[in-house]
C-alpha cells in the first residue's frame, strides 16, 4: 500500500484539504452569492474570482457545528474533489475526514455511507480533529504523555483532555463561542454605533481578522480606551474595500473622515474576543476557555494534571488573535492547583495544525489497523465504524 | 416628612416595565441572531434560474466522466438524509441517555459574577435602564438608548 492518503479536515467554516504529500489548501466549506454577479453561486474558493464581495449571501452545509445540509456539503466536496481544486483517485488511497465531537449516530452513518458509496473510496479513517492535533503534538514532543487541546472554531470551542493519546470523553467541554459569533456580534454593535454593516459578513468578519486583539488586562485596556484620540493607542480607523480600488480592508490610525469610508474602533477591538473568555457578556451562561481547562481536568485523574496542564495545544482560526496565549496562560495560571506548571503552546498556524498532524499519521505504521475498508464496510455495514472509529 | 427619593425613581412608576419573561424573550432573540448565517434575503432569490441553460464553465461533474457509474445528485442526499439540528439533539437524548454525550460536554455556568458592559458604548456600565433592563453608563447614552432600542421592537 502506497502511504499517500487524502485528508480532509472538514470545517465548519473552512476546509482544510490536501494529498498527505502536498501542503494543505484552505477552502472556504460553503456556497456563497454576490449581488454583483448575478447568475452565478460562488462554490469553495471559487469566490476568489468574484469582484466585488459586499453583501455575500451565504449558504452553510454546517449549523451550530453538525452538518445538515448535505445537498450543500456534497456540491463543496464535489468541488474539492474535482480537478479545479484536489483532484485524488479515492479509490485507491485512504481518505481522512474530520468530524466533531459527540457527532449525531445518523450524520456519522450518511457521511460513512457517502464516502463507500458515491466517493467509491477505498478506506477511510473518521477521527476528530483534535485527535490528529493531539498526535501531531505528540509526534513533535515524544516524552508528552498528555495534553489539552482546545480548538477553537468557527461554531464553537471545544476543550479536549487527551492522556496517553486517548482522548477523555468525560473531560471534553464545549462552549458556544465561536468566530462565527464574534462576527455577528461585531457586526451588530457596528450597525447600533456606526454604520449599517449586517449584510456585510464576509468585510466584517475581514476587519474581526485585521484589528482584533485579546487584552492582557481588561479593565486597564477599558479605561486607556476612554482616553481621547490623541493619547488612545487602542483606537484605530478601518478603512472598508471598496472593490473597485480597494480589495481588502485595513487597519490604520485615526484620521478625520475623508473620501474612503471607514469604520472607527476602539474598544470593538478587544471586547470582541472577550467573549472567548467572558461568554456571559454577551448572555451565554458559560464559563470562558480558561475556567473551561481547569473544569475539564478536573474530570481527569489527578495523577495526569502535572502532564495535562504542561501541555496545553490551542487550534484553531479563534487562536489567531494575537495575545489569545498569553492570556490563556495568565488565567490557567492562576486558576491551576499552584505546585504544577502551567505551559500554554500555540502553533505558528493554528488553523492547518490538525491536517498537519493528519499528514504526519498517514506514515504512521499503526495506519492499516485504524482504517474501515470498503471491503469491511460491504461486508458489516455501519457497525465497523462504530467499533472502530472513537468520534 | 416624606422619605427622600430619587427622581429616576419617581417617574418610573409611570413608565411601562418589561416583565421579566419578556426580557428573557428578548435575550434569546438576541442570541439566535448571533447564529443566524445571513441578516438579508437571498440576492438571487428572484431569478427564476432555467435547468436548460448550459453552463459554459468546466463541470462539476466532469469527475465521474470516465465511470460507468452515475453520479447521484445534491438534490438527493438532502431528501436522503433530511433531519433539522433540533431532530438530532432530541434523537441523541433518546437513544445515548448515559453522559458523556453532547448534551453533558456543555461547558456549565461560571462561579465568578456576571460583568455588565453600557448597550450604548461598550464601555463598563454600573446603572440599568428600568422600563427594560439594558445597561447603561452616562446619562448621555441613557438618552441615545431611549430615543433608539428601550421598549422599540416590543411586540
Amino acid at each position: 500500500m502506497s502511504n499517500v492518503s487524502f485528508i480532509l479536515d472538514n470545517g465548519a467554516c473552512t476546509a482544510k484539504v490536501g494529498l498527505s504529500t502536498a501542503s494543505p489548501k484552505l477552502v472556504p466549506n460553503c456556497i456563497m452569492k454576490a449581488k454583483s454577479e448575478r447568475r452565478r453561486p460562488f462554490v469553495g474558493s471559487q469566490i476568489e474570482e468574484c469582484r466585488d464581495a459586499s453583501g455575500l449571501f451565504y449558504i452553510l452545509p454546517f449549523q451550530k457545528g453538525y452538518l445538515i445540509n448535505w445537498d450543500i456539503q456534497k456540491t463543496v466536496w464535489d468541488y474539492i474533489f474535482s480537478k479545479e481544486q484536489c483532484s485524488a483517485n479515492l479509490s485507491q488511497m485512504p481518505l481522512f475526514i474530520t468530524e466533531p465531537h459527540f457527532n449525531f449516530p445518523s450524520i456519522q452513518e450518511a457521511m460513512t455511507e457517502i464516502f463507500f458509496e458515491e466517493y467509491d473510496c477505498q478506506s477511510i479513517l473518521k477521527i476528530n480533529a483534535s485527535g490528529l492535533s493531539c498526535y501531531h503534538y505528540r509526534n513533535k514532543n515524544p516524552t508528552a504523555k498528555c495534553c489539552i487541546i482546545v480548538d477553537s472554531g468557527y461554531s464553537f470551542t471545544h476543550i479536549i483532555p487527551y492522556v496517553n493519546g486517548v482522548k477523555v470523553k468525560d473531560g471534553i467541554r464545549r462552549i458556544d463561542v465561536g468566530g462565527k459569533l464574534l462576527t455577528n456580534h461585531l457586526k451588530e454593535i457596528i450597525s447600533y454605533r456606526q454604520l449599517h454593516v449586517m449584510d456585510e459578513t464576509y468585510v466584517i468578519n475581514q476587519a474581526k481578522e485585521d484589528s482584533c486583539f485579546v487584552s492582557q488586562d481588561f479593565y486597564k485596556d477599558m479605561n486607556t480606551a476612554k482616553n481621547k484620540l490623541e493619547i488612545n493607542p487602542i483606537a484605530r480607523d478601518y478603512v472598508l474595500p471598496d472593490y473597485t480600488s480597494l480589495r481588502r480592508g485595513f487597519l490604520r490610525q485615526p484620521e478625520a473622515p475623508g473620501e474612503q469610508q471607514t469604520l472607527r474602533l476602539n474598544n470593538e477591538r478587544f471586547a470582541i474576543p472577550e467573549i472567548l473568555f467572558h461568554p456571559s457578556d454577551v448572555g451565554i451562561h458559560q464559563i470562558g476557555i480558561p475556567e473551561a481547562i481547569v473544569d475539564s481536568l478536573k474530570a481527569c485523574s489527578e495523577e495526569t494534571w502535572p502532564h495535562l496542564l504542561a501541555n496545553i495545544v490551542l487550534t484553531g482560526g479563534n487562536a489567531k488573535f494575537p495575545g489569545f496565549r498569553d492570556r490563556v496562560l495568565k488565567e490557567v495560571r492562576s486558576l491551576a492547583p499552584s505546585q504544577y506548571s502551567v505551559n500554554v503552546v500555540r502553533p505558528e498556524d493554528p488553523i492547518t495544525y490538525a491536517w498537519e498532524g493528519g499528514k504526519l499519521l498517514s506514515r504512521d505504521s499503526r495506519l492499516s489497523s485504524m482504517i474501515v475498508t470498503k471491503e469491511e464496510y460491504e461486508e458489516e455495514g455501519q457497525a465497523i465504524c462504530y467499533e472502530r472509529f472513537d468520534i | 416628612m416624606a422619605a427622600r427619593e430619587s427622581g429616576r425613581i419617581k417617574d418610573a412608576y409611570q413608565k411601562r416595565v418589561l416583565d421579566e419573561a419578556a426580557r428573557k424573550r428578548r435575550q434569546r432573540k438576541a442570541l439566535e441572531a448571533l447564529e443566524q448565517d445571513n441578516f438579508h434575503d437571498d440576492p438571487h432569490a428572484d431569478l427564476v434560474m432555467s435547468k436548460k441553460v448550459p453552463k459554459f464553465q468546466e463541470s462539476l461533474d466532469s469527475r465521474g466522466a470516465g465511470r460507468k457509474k452515475k453520479t447521484k445528485s445534491a438534490e438527493y442526499y438532502k431528501q436522503r438524509f433530511r433531519k433539522t439540528f433540533a431532530q438530532l439533539v432530541e434523537e441523541e437524548l433518546n437513544f445515548n441517555r448515559t453522559p458523556p454525550n453532547y448534551a453533558s460536554a456543555q461547558a456549565p455556568a461560571s462561579r465568578f459574577p456576571d460583568r455588565h458592559f453600557c448597550a450604548v458604548c461598550g464601555f463598563p456600565s454600573n446603572y440599568t435602564c428600568i422600563p427594560c433592563g439594558a445597561r447603561y453608563c452616562s446619562t448621555k447614552c441613557l438618552g441615545t438608548h431611549l430615543d433608539t432600542r428601550c421598549l422599540k421592537w416590543t411586540a
